[in-house]
């Protein structure tokens, strides 16, 4: 972004995401290494009162579903500073690198991903962010890395694989506390390209149900993604008292 | 003195027009057309006769590049031709190299596409996705409906300016006059939260939402299948 000293950045609805209000509004996160984009993206430097610089990440919701639901109005992704978030189908760490970035140095993020390819590029990110932490491995098998990552506040999925929801349900067993809350981002036609969207969405939402999961809302990614729609919710949610 | 003799009107020479009987051989030709026609017939006879000399005066021993550079296709000279001068190796050399070129402009424009794309947030706007909650009963279901709508109201409320909302007020009333009798009405104020704030645009507008949303609910209540009951709050509504 041109102009630095014009932009003006203001802290989003969400902890840890900020909106930054130059010639156009981006959407963008506290930069946790100064001086280093990831992946090509704008940064935003920002002085102080006191003279202290604080550098912005603009996040690219072309680039990242979290950022296309985010920006699609989702209520809460329950990812805020100091969270403890799984992270499945990190690919090469855009994503993730914000979500290390809303977190901050209190929170971790267990980025899992299977492709050496896109796995090289999400390890070097993670050598410069001490929050991450990186997993090379199949995401439907999560007894192989078990011994890594603890018990996590938030998973989020972005697999696009026909058994996501199966994926996500064996991960949450393993790993997700009890009213935990899941992100999972829905790629129609990966799951069944003959059915309409919104059939395919309503579909998964049912297995999600079963799965002891409890959606609570549900946004499609419309001017960023087609057919894509992020289901947010919370697993194993203690049981409502009736008055 | 001849300038003189110019000064008086002279008859204009006319030249005469083909005779009617020998209309059959078209416009008959003028002085000025056969002065064409001749000058042209004899730029050809003379140099019809420039090269009959030239020929006449050849030197059998001269050489001429032309000697090398053209070739006898049927009777006519015709100078070598140059696509000939490539190799096959090269030519595919060249294509792959012309091939090259176009994907690498492909890529930067995509590139350059995706720079401008990623500073298109559209913050200002409107969400155009669909938004759905899930919700386990009725009651839940109002709670959630009434957290969006006072979001929806804050927003509005910041965002119309004060002498649109005067012009407004008006219309409300005239329509609150109108549609006493009307049936969903009663229950939209019963549910709305506050209602001596019921008096701008924002909210007019937010209770015929309310009104086709309650009317929206009522139906999904009624369709449901299992616990859940789903609630849309799309563009259309909202």
């Amino acid at each position: 972004m041109k102009g630095g000293s014009r932009v003006v950045v203001q802290p989003h609805r969400h902890d840890g995401v900020f909106v930054a209000k130059g010639k156009e509004d981006a959407l963008c996160t506290k930069n946790m290494v100064p001086g280093e984009a990831v992946y090509g993206e704008k940064r935003v430097s920002v002085q102080n009162e006191d003279g202290s610089k604080v550098e912005y990440r603009v996040w690219n919701p072309f680039r990242s579903k979290l950022a296309a639901a985010i920006l699609g109005g989702v209520d809460n992704i329950w990812i805020a500073p100091g969270t403890r978030v799984l992270y499945l189908g990190a690919a090469s760490g855009t994503t993730v690198s914000h979500v290390s970035d809303i977190v901050g140095p209190t929170g971790v993020v267990y980025a899992v991903e299977f492709s050496h390819r896109s796995g090289r590029d999400l390890v070097n990110m993670a050598k410069k962010r001490t929050n991450v932490i990186p997993i090379i491995e199949d995401a439907r098998h999560p007894a192989r890395y078990r011994m890594l990552v603890g018990m996590v506040d938030v998973i989020f999925s972005d697999v696009a694989q026909p058994d996501q929801a199966r994926i996500l349900a064996l991960n949450a067993s393993y790993f997700l506390k009890n009213g935990g809350h899941f992100v999972i981002s829905i790629k129609a036609n990966c799951i069944d390209s003959t059915v309409p969207a919104e059939a395919v969405f309503a579909q998964e939402v049912k297995k999600l149900q079963a799965e002891q999961f409890k959606p609570s809302e549900q946004v499609t990614l419309e001017p960023f993604e087609r057919d894509h729609a992020c289901v947010v919710g919370g697993y194993r949610m203690p049981k409502k008292q009736k008055v | 003195m001849s300038s003189l003799r110019n000064a008086i009107p002279r008859r204009t020479h006319k030249e005469r027009a083909q005779p009617q009987e020998r209309k059959k051989f078209g416009l008959l030709e003028k002085h000025k057309d056969y002065v064409l026609r001749a000058r042209a017939f004899h730029q050809k006879e003379d140099t019809l006769r420039r090269l009959r000399e030239k020929a006449a005066s050849r030197n059998p021993d001269e050489f001429y590049f032309k000697m090398v550079n053209t070739r006898m296709v049927d009777g006519i000279h015709r100078p070598k031709s140059e696509a000939n001068e490539y190799t096959p190796e090269e030519l595919m050399l060249m294509k792959t190299q012309d091939i090259g070129y176009v994907l690498q402009k492909l890529q930067s424009e995509k590139k350059k596409i995706e720079r401008l794309n990623s500073a298109l947030h559209t913050l200002d706007h409107q969400p155009e996705n669909k938004h759905v909650f899930y919700a386990e009963d009725r009651e839940e279901a109002k709670e959630i409906q009434s957290k969006q709508f006072e979001k929806r109201d804050s927003l509005a409320s910041v965002k119309v300016p004060g002498r649109i909302k005067k012009k407004q007020l008006h219309l409300t009333e005239n329509w609150k006059q109108g549609k006493k009798g009307f049936k969903t009405w009663k229950s939209t104020t019963r549910i709305w939260p506050c209602k001596e704030n019921c008096r701008n645009l924002g909210e007019s507008v937010n209770l015929v939402k309310m009104k086709l949303f309650n009317r929206q609910l009522d139906l999904c209540i009624n369709g449901v299948q299992n616990a859940s009951v789903r609630l849309y709050s799309s563009s259309t509504l909202i």
